[in-house]
């Protein structure tokens, strides 16, 4: 009897663990193949927002050409506006921060702020400095080009002058024709790389263990949410984080201070548009992180509610926060910050719903280290 | 009772199971050192977690290389079989000290190991195949009281046991929980991945890994089914070793159950690596048996017994507790809870103090990834950090500083939620082994055992 017991026992074993006989992946396993989200999240949202920005780029790249050739109030309107565009479409890319965007940093060079004004300075009268160590991230990149077609005057006239009577003026336009060549070169080489080998590598690589495309997709993505979402255009400014002293300077397109919340707005757009697995060009909702979710039925054991409408929810709810704040983020933190710290905190609970739910219910570890804060 | 303490057996499985044990534990230790684990786990951090009441095992920095270089050639040594006793004594100190260094390190096999290492201390597992027995030859021995070899057998039979019964509750059997979440993490595995997508292959994993527990070390122990057993142990880990994480421990199981194998089985070992090494006849197949000194019989008897009485009643120890055993955690080590629940959690503390200082804590200033990670699900070291930030801010001066967290925690796919009352002050708080009245109810069931 128990010789019977334990044979029974090895071959069911046996037979559930090298069965091979089970039909091909049925329609309800598409949704958890994992190559599958991954080559529609490249496809149609990853490399067409590249796209996108590419093109808002070198509109800005050539009206600062207009510019730097003969600076005058119509060439600065118009860079400025480009600029602006730009930078915008920039916050629907920056959340790509694993692959080809992380090989390269290309969020250190291209929108690390508060600019650092002295930095900028240094490296206008030394064109050799180098833009490539750390300690050059706040010279370069929207930042820098917001101080220097917004920040370096009072009014136009003033930053014009800058540019034209100024014993300097050729080499401050030399310097922005150097920050765009620098970002143009950047750019080029991550859309090159995605439109390239990675692709494939980003694809094929579908495990879940660290240094796999959906680790660090997830990883970079939630980092992106959690860091440079909740914490740089929000937390830091108001003060909710560390020590609770309010720093208005260190919102983002401080210089300009009218777009920031248009930055902060695209951005979580962006992130919930990614999550969602929406075509970046039709707006269509497709495979992605919500999808897979699903398919894996991650729900609440208790209320029978999908994770992934929690996490909409949540995202809604910050959402309606941020859109309810006045355009100049600025002033908001000088005169309305409670409404600034209330859109921390509601991003604050969609990321741990995202580090915590989300991670665990698809078995990926965080492996970043949260070092804001401080 | 008596008549079953004066049987007598080979001597031969005893002594195949120290050799390959020494061994694996040789090269488990030349593994961690090898991988950076003991720079990254004992030197590195900043903040340890110590195990309540044994706060004197402090990280030693760079000593900790010397330590394992003592765990490591004790091993070789008990493998060898040369000066056994001290060595083995060597080993199970060292072992243990560096396991209880840091909670975040916590594994049921280390602790597995450990135990292993207390009781060879005591066996005579060098009186044959050894460099002792060739050295000296009082202490030659091919039989020895058969309680010595069971006992091992019982431990490997309690750890799978135990494993099984844990495994009795209502998300294991019911819910598949947590390989529901496991398996499909694990679907782009080479030709039986796309069954990991299917819901009854967590059921039928989550049931055969149950009842393989429960029934395994019976089915080894008796010698008509042994072969199908060890064979499902064989596969069992390899398995497991595929899909997730756990390092040794499947190769430490899979030699370990060797110990079930007959005395014939063993001496052919014995026989084939003696002609291998040319060890004289005399070390490997000696006549005599081995008997305890008289002082240390008794000792020995007193010490076996209640080693048992605590490994069968320690693990129950969490039905002293009114809350869910896997959201407290309180009596959840040691216990031979084995790849039972998917946790996952987030913590940020905010440290204030009266004349008006708070600060958020970034916790890696103070922690690695996988101490954060421990740390951030287990509510006793939850207290442990929150009293290092105490310490850490008074001393930086904070007058009395309080410690709050606020916590999310998500357990076997349920939605997180906070496992620590957000506006208790921690700082005042003690460690201790009744219920921490600070944890969060979990107003959900999970039932069974």
């Amino acid at each position: 009897m128990k010789k019977y017991i334990a044979l029974v026992l090895t071959l069911v074993f046996l037979g559930c663990s090298s069965g091979s006989d089970k039909p091909d992946p049925q329609p309800t396993d598409e949704g958890k193949d994992r190559s599958v989200m991954l080559k529609a999240l490249a496809e149609n949202v990853i490399i067409p927002s590249y796209d996108q920005f590419k093109t808002k780029f070198d509109l800005m790249s050539a009206k600062s050409k207009a510019f730097t050739a003969k600076p005058d109030s119509q060439t600065l309107t118009e860079f400025r506006s480009a600029w602006t565009d730009a930078y915008v479409a920039w916050q629907r890319v920056e959340l790509f921060d694993f692959g080809p965007a992380e090989k390269q940093i290309i969020r250190n060079f291209f929108n690390i702020y508060p600019a650092s004004e002295a930095g900028i300075a240094a490296n206008i009268t030394d064109p050799t400095s180098s833009l490539e160590v750390p300690a050059s991230y706040p010279t370069q990149g929207f930042p820098a080009l917001d101080y220097l077609i917004n920040g370096l005057g009072a009014n136009d006239t003033s930053i014009l002058a800058h540019y034209t009577t100024d014993k300097d003026a050729a080499k401050k336009l030399a310097y922005i024709t150097r920050v765009i060549a620098r970002m143009d070169s950047l750019l080029g080489k991550v859309i090159s790389d995605w439109k390239g080998e990675y692709l494939n590598t980003f694809i094929s690589k579908t495990g879940l263990d660290i240094g796999s495309s959906t680790s660090l997709m997830v990883n970079g993505s939630v980092l992106h949410y959690e860091r440079y979402i909740r914490s740089g255009k929000f937390g830091i400014p108001s003060g909710a984080m560390a020590s609770g002293i309010p720093a208005p300077e260190k919102v983002e397109a401080f210089y300009k201070k009218d777009i920031s919340k248009t930055l902060a707005q695209t951005a979580h757009k962006a992130y919930v548009d990614f999550f969602n697995g929406r075509h970046a060009v039709t707006g269509q909702a497709g495979p992605g992180l919500k999808n897979y979710l699903d398919a894996l039925g991650a729900k609440d054991s208790g209320t029978g509610k999908l994770l992934t409408e929690s996490i909409n929810a949540q995202f809604q709810t910050a959402a309606a926060k941020l859109d309810v704040l006045k355009p100049n983020l600025y002033e908001e933190v000088k005169t309305n910050n409670q409404a600034m710290k209330d859109t921390y905190t509601e991003m604050q609970k969609a990321v741990r719903m995202l580090k915590v739910d989300m991670t665990s219910a698809m078995s990926i570890t965080i492996t970043y280290t949260d070092n804001d804060g401080d | 009772m008596r008549a079953y303490l004066q049987k007598y057996t080979s001597a031969a499985p005893l002594a195949v199971f120290r050799a390959i044990f020494g061994l694996m534990l040789a090269i488990s230790t030349g593994r961690f050192v090898a991988l950076g684990w003991v720079k990254e786990l004992y030197i590195n951090p900043r903040f340890f977690f110590p195990f309540y009441g044994f706060e004197f095992v402090r990280p030693l920095g760079e000593w900790t290389y010397l330590l394992f270089a003592i765990c490591g050639i004790s091993a070789l040594l008990v493998a060898i079989g040369w000066h056994y006793r001290m060595a083995s004594v060597a080993l199970f100190l060292s072992f243990t000290y560096i396991e209880f260094i840091d909670k975040s390190t916590y594994l049921n096999h280390y602790y597995f190991v450990s135990l292993l290492c207390f009781m060879l201390l005591f066996l005579p597992a060098n009186t044959l195949f050894s460099i002792d027995s060739r050295q000296n030859q009082a202490l030659r021995a091919g039989q020895i009281p058969a309680w010595c070899l069971d006992s091992i057998r019982l431990i490997v039979c309690m750890l799978y046991f135990y494993a099984g019964i844990a495994k009795l509750n209502s998300d294991w059997l019911l819910e598949a929980l947590p390989m529901k979440i496991w398996l499909p993490a694990k679907n782009d595995t080479l030709l039986i991945g796309t069954l990991f997508n299917h819901l009854e292959t967590a059921y039928i994993f989550s049931w055969i890994g149950c009842i393989y527990d429960l029934s395994v070390g019976f089915l080894l122990w008796n010698g008509r089914t042994r072969p199908f057993a060890y064979a499902s142990v064989v596969v069992f880990h390899l398995l497991t070793s595929l899909l997730f994480p756990i390092g040794m421990f499947p190769y430490i199981m899979i030699v370990t159950a060797l110990v079930f194998f007959p005395a014939e089985f063993h001496q052919k070992i014995i026989d084939r690596a003696g002609r291998l090494l040319a060890l004289p006849a005399e070390t490997i197949k000696p006549i005599a048996p081995y008997r305890f000194p008289a002082w240390l019989q008794p000792i020995v008897y007193a010490v076996f017994a209640l080693f048992f009485v605590f490994q069968i009643t320690f693990p129950f120890r969490y039905l002293l507790y009114s809350d869910e055993l896997f959201w407290t955690e309180e009596g959840y080590r040691f216990s031979w809870r084995v790849m039972l629940m998917e946790k996952a959690g987030y913590t940020q503390f905010t440290v204030t103090d009266a004349t008006g200082r708070r600060q958020v804590v970034n916790n890696n200033d103070f922690l690695t990834h996988l101490q954060e990670k421990m740390m951030s699900t287990q509510p006793d070291m939850i207290l442990q950090y929150a009293h290092m930030l105490r310490d850490h801010y008074a001393a930086r001066g904070f007058t009395r500083p309080h410690v709050y967290v606020d916590s999310y925690v998500a357990l076997n796919g349920r939605t997180g939620k906070p496992l620590i009352a957000p506006d208790v002050d921690l700082a005042q708080q003690t460690d201790s082994f009744r219920h921490k009245s600070w944890i969060t109810p979990f107003d959900n069931e999970i039932k069974g055992l």
